[in-house]
């Protein structure tokens, strides 16, 4: 380990000195001009350990062929500095490495303060943002379905709906009622996840069964060109999941297959077992995207207006959360597809 | 007396459209639908309706483009025009007034008897109320 500098308090001659902090239980080695050097923790970590925590058991400069002058920040020894030069400290020149030791561990405890602030203000910020995009999502994506469910209560209560039509207007009350209760759902799931996390329920399940479970939640928002093809059945997958988490991530991506396919077509739903993991695909033949914008699908409100889907409604939540979801349990979310070809998402859990 | 009243709906979003035209049909309107801007403009090129409802937000073509183009054509240019967006911000309801938009509705605020209350006061202006 050689990341030394020569320096001298002013009270002796020149010495050579390592400060080495101490940051999540990794020692860190800072040049004396207080750059930190990426390339050195492990070898320091290596190096000086023994040292280090003699200095912290001990709390006192020690002697031998190195002097070690523990920083402290807050009362705790956060890091050391290390001083070679061979002579035995003077009673000045050990109160000048103290004092500066003191400093040192002052100028930590600020920074680390100032750390916590920041890390704070961002939060807070990024909190702000969410809610703006929250009231953007209510004054736009809700009031839509809204509407419907308004427009076709009244005629109802007017009694100014034909009695032939009367079927129609419940199912598109009910199936409203049901985008706005998915909308709310995504909201509160995404408000959840920013600030406290998501705490899965875990539970053996067989994913088949998701999956029939969601395909027959979105089999009425199908369009009339829509099919959900049968799903090809080789043997129960078991997997270790939250079922209903799981369903609600397969309807999202299912969603996302209906309303990005408005021409119609086949979506199919495959499910294999690969090794150790589950895949599950989820294939649309509708108007895709770049393969270059694809990874901006997952970004929280990452939606990608272009004139030709600027009029489908979305809140740009629903693939953020079907992929952090599959992220919690271990998994993930890939999307391949190509523009006017389709798209294809494949959600990969680890097996029970 | 609104016989042979024809209105076009401009709207994307069959949906909603379905619903208006329940209403209007019942009101004894002739309704056609366009569901999307160009087939608006076509029909409203090819069916000289009396009274035209339009929405915003549409693939292709969106409604702000739809107004200017009808009020470019002189077959349209005096057609009254009645936007019915989703959205309810203040500087697109400007926007919209501004090209020549009669009304400017919010869909979730506009049931479709208030609907068709505004096809009624647009093309009889006598039977307005005398308030």
């Amino acid at each position: 380990m050689q990341l030394t500098a020569q320096l001298s308090s002013g009270a002796g001659a020149a010495r050579d000195v390592r400060v080495l902090l101490l940051r999540d239980d990794l020692l860190i080695c800072v040049a004396a001009s207080g750059a930190l050097d990426p390339a050195v923790p492990a070898a320091c970590r290596v190096a000086d350990r023994p040292s280090f925590e003699q200095a912290i058991t001990s709390g006192e400069i020690t002697g031998g062929p190195e002097i070690v002058v523990p920083v402290q920040a807050d009362g705790v020894v956060v890091g050391l500095l290390v001083l070679g030069g061979g002579d035995a400290l003077g009673e000045d020149e050990r109160d000048t490495w103290l004092r500066l030791a003191g400093l040192l561990g002052f100028g930590i405890s600020r920074a680390a303060i100032v750390d916590d602030l920041q890390q704070e203000a961002e939060r807070s910020r990024g909190l702000e943002r969410l809610k703006g995009e929250f009231l953007n999502i209510a004054a736009h994506e809700l009031r839509s379905p809204l509407g419907i469910i308004r427009g076709y209560a009244s005629m109802l209560s007017e009694g100014t709906l034909p009695e032939t039509d009367r079927g129609t207007a419940l199912a598109r009350i009910a199936e409203k009622a049901e985008e706005m209760a998915r909308l709310i759902s995504d909201m509160l799931e995404t408000a959840r996840l920013e600030t406290i996390g998501l705490e899965l329920e875990l539970e053996p399940v067989e994913l088949l069964g998701v999956i029939d479970a969601a395909l027959a939640e979105m089999r009425p928002l199908l369009g009339v060109d829509h099919r959900f093809p049968p799903v090809e059945r080789s043997g129960a997958i078991a997997v270790v999941a939250d079922r209903k988490r799981l369903t609600t991530m397969l309807t999202n991506l299912l969603d996302n297959a209906i309303k990005y396919s408005p021409g119609g077509g086949d979506i199919e739903v495959d499910c294999e077992r690969d090794g150790r993991v589950a895949r599950v695909q989820v294939r649309d033949h509708g108007i895709g995207i770049n393969a270059e914008q694809a990874h901006m699908l997952f970004t929280r409100f990452g939606r990608l207006v272009t004139p030709e889907t600027s009029h489908i409604r979305g809140t740009g939540l629903g693939l953020y959360l079907a992929r952090e979801t599959a992220r919690l349990h271990g998994g993930d979310i890939h999307v391949t597809s190509t523009l006017g070809g389709g798209t294809t998402f494949t959600v990969v859990l680890p097996l029970a | 007396m609104e016989d042979d009243v024809k209105v076009l709906l401009i709207e994307d979003d069959v949906a909603a459209a379905e619903m208006y035209r329940l209403r209007l049909v019942a009101d004894g309107y002739t309704v056609i639908i366009g569901h999307d801007g160009h087939e608006g403009l076509r029909l409203a090129a090819e069916e000289a309706p009396d009274f035209i409802y339009l929405d915003l937000r549409m693939p292709g073509l969106d409604g702000f483009e739809v107004l200017e183009r009808l009020r470019a054509e002189p077959a349209t240019m005096h057609t009254p025009v009645i936007i019915l967006s989703n959205y309810g911000e203040p500087e697109l309801r400007e926007r919209g007034l501004r090209l020549g938009a009669l009304e400017f509705l919010v869909k979730a605020d506009t049931t479709p008897a208030h609907l068709s209350q505004t096809v009624e006061r647009a093309v009889s202006p006598r039977s307005l109320p005398s308030a």
